[in-house]
């Protein structure tokens, strides 16, 4: 019978209180844990966006103002520009789903070329060039749903009024979940030019692949540049600036979020504080015994400490645990919002939502402990007579 | 106060006197005590409440120091050690039995009687062999597994005896260790400390109100008002002492 199995059988001793204790602490860590890898995923986007070498070239008032599809043979024609193709954001829902994955317009001819980190076969990739209807998608996504090469996949138009009517051409992989889907950018223009949409000819946005990334502040300038004096001047960045301004978007979001969990920590140490204070005080007499047949006070500490530890760190493991396959599960079920595997997105968060519940475990562990190891014995003793 | 057999030396108690202080207020509680005891005694301490006697087991037992003069068991003078010093003292010297036994109820008759040696250096062998000759000793080696709740008033107090032997301590300390038994189970007790004290030979000092307990000691003091009124040695001889 050693420390650990007497601190466990303390644990078991009150088990409704013991649970509630590792619950409490096991749902507030599960809510850091789904907090945190949403703004761990931010990161993860921005740090995968470093390691391209692309720019996004877009227009000066952002995401709304135009540019015009003549700009991309512009850009192409920019010195150490490897390949540059319109993209443009569909935002189509699929029969009763509003955003069931990311729709981009884009040219078929270069895409594979932008993102050379992804692979298709070959045929596959030349079916999709010639098909105008054809469409490539994320191997995830046709998993997820089914698909194969020649399904259907109908998307009805949220911002164009077009529904596209495409035929899956291919299927890629990448080293990521993008959650895309790549069609014919003239397949959406033709169509909107047959609804006399007014905003016809928008490449969207350009996205870039430099050949080198020491010419890329380079690249920039000259693009800016060459369409400062023209009616669509452009803003142009790093694929990272670009992911940076998403991520900035959420603003004092962020230090919003870090801060709720740091308020839900020490709300958790004065919870978990209370019921150590409780059950220490139900053992007074005990300590008092333990003390009284020879435990030095070191161990008594050690006895009360690491029983504040071990139930917080209980509620630790169930708290990530849930954290994380909440976020596999959005992973699975909503990749457009959550792109990355719980892996990719919490890597050492999971580690710090340990080192968290360890840390409640001693904060709320600490006073007791103490109190217990200073305990007098005699007081200890008198309080059974 | 003379020694009434011929072992050696165990307990010194030379001009002891115990205060206890309160906000402004300071309590005498034990006043010019002197006392000794020799290996295989078997002494009673009795009296009123009040009276200080279970202030006086304390300071035998190492719980508490005086306030003045010596205490010396087994060779420690234990008004000059340390708290770790007399922790580790304890741990080695001295059995405690208490009134309401105080077995930890989340561990089994044999855990209970394994747990002061699990401060000791044994292996999980030589743990497991001392742990079964203490409960063979108290008869409950058929209980091991059993939980304290498991088990009647006076099996919880052979237990906690069980615990109090474990180590082989030279002292045994009993505050009132029949109080809260039937009569039954207080004689079963009783039967059970007097057997260690012949048998094994061990010192024992034990608190007691009930007469028929005391009668089982080789010695009886009398304390009142912190002070030794009387003894009572084998022979019911009764000897002023003050």
């Amino acid at each position: 019978m050693k420390t650990f199995k007497y601190i466990w059988r303390n644990i078991r001793r009150n088990p409704i209180r013991s649970l509630l204790t590792i619950l409490s602490v096991g749902f507030s860590l599960a809510l850091m844990t789904v907090l945190y890898g949403f703004l761990a995923s931010q990161e993860t986007w921005k740090n995968g966006a470093a390691q391209a070498n692309r720019i996004v070239v877009m227009n000066i008032q952002g995401f709304s103002g135009k540019l015009p599809i003549s700009s991309v043979d512009d850009v192409r024609s920019t010195k150490s520009v490897a390949a540059a193709v319109p993209f443009a954001w569909f935002g189509g829902s699929y029969q009763d789903e509003q955003m069931p994955f990311a729709q981009f317009a884009t040219d078929p001819e270069y895409v594979f070329n932008v993102w050379p980190e992804y692979s298709i076969p070959p045929e596959q990739l030349e079916a999709f060039k010639t098909n105008r209807q054809g469409c490539v998608l994320d191997r995830r996504i046709a998993e997820r749903r089914g698909w194969k090469v020649g399904d259907r996949v109908p998307l009805k138009g949220a911002i164009y009024p077009f529904d596209l009517d495409l035929e899956i051409s291919g299927i890629f992989d990448s080293p990521k979940n993008t959650d895309s889907l790549y069609f014919h950018w003239d397949y959406l223009n033709e169509g909107l030019k047959q609804q006399s949409y007014p905003n016809i000819d928008n490449a969207g946005t350009i996205f870039a692949r430099i050949s080198s990334s020491d010419s890329i502040p380079t690249v920039i300038k000259s693009i800016d540049d060459k369409f400062g004096s023209s009616d669509t001047p452009t803003r142009s960045q790093t694929e990272a600036a670009f992911a940076q301004m998403f991520v900035d978007m959420l603003g004092n979001v962020q230090v919003l979020i870090r801060n709720i969990g740091l308020a839900v920590v020490f709300s958790l140490s004065l919870v978990t504080a209370n019921s150590m204070a409780m059950a220490m005080r139900e053992r007074v007499t005990e300590i008092a015994v333990l003390k009284a047949i020879g435990f030095p006070r070191s161990r008594v500490l050690f006895m009360v400490l690491g029983e504040a530890c071990a139930i917080a760190m209980l509620g630790g493991f169930l708290g990530v645990g849930m954290g994380c396959l909440f976020l596999q599960g959005m992973n699975s079920l909503m990749p457009q919002f959550f792109p990355f595997t719980v892996l990719e997105m919490l890597g050492p968060w999971i580690s710090y939502g340990l080192i968290a519940a360890a840390v409640l475990g001693l904060i709320s562990g600490i006073v007791p402990a103490i109190r217990a190891a200073q305990m007098s014995v005699i007081d200890g003793l008198r309080r059974l007579a | 106060m003379s020694n009434s057999n011929a072992g050696e030396t165990v307990v010194v108690v030379r001009d002891v006197c115990k205060e206890f202080h309160r906000e402004k207020l300071t309590i005498p509680v034990l006043s010019g005590i002197n006392l000794q005891l020799s290996e295989g005694d078997y002494l009673a301490l009795m009296g009123p409440s009040g009276s200080g006697k279970t202030t006086l087991l304390n300071l035998i037992a190492g719980l508490d120091r005086p306030t003045s003069g010596d205490v010396v068991v087994c060779g420690q003078n234990l008004g000059q050690s340390s708290e770790g010093e007399l922790a580790k003292w304890r741990s080695r010297h001295v059995g405690f039995i208490f009134q309401m036994y105080n077995l930890i109820p989340v561990l089994t008759a044999y855990e209970n009687v394994e747990l002061p040696l699990t401060l000791t250096s044994l292996s999980r062998r030589q743990r497991d062999d001392h742990v079964k000759a203490a409960l063979e000793v108290v008869g409950l080696q058929d209980r091991m597994d059993h939980y304290p709740r498991q088990l009647s008033g006076g099996q919880e107090q052979r237990v906690a005896i069980a615990r109090a032997i474990v180590t082989d301590p030279t002292l045994l300390v009993a505050d009132e260790p029949t109080g809260d038994l039937d009569a039954r189970s207080a004689t079963e007790i009783l039967e059970l400390m007097h057997r260690l004290n012949t048998e094994f030979r061990k010192t024992i000092v034990m608190v007691t109100h009930d007469p028929n307990a005391a009668d089982r000691a080789r010695r009886i003091l009398h304390l009142e008002k912190g002070l030794l009124v009387s003894e009572v040695v084998e022979s019911r001889t009764k000897k002023a002492v003050q």
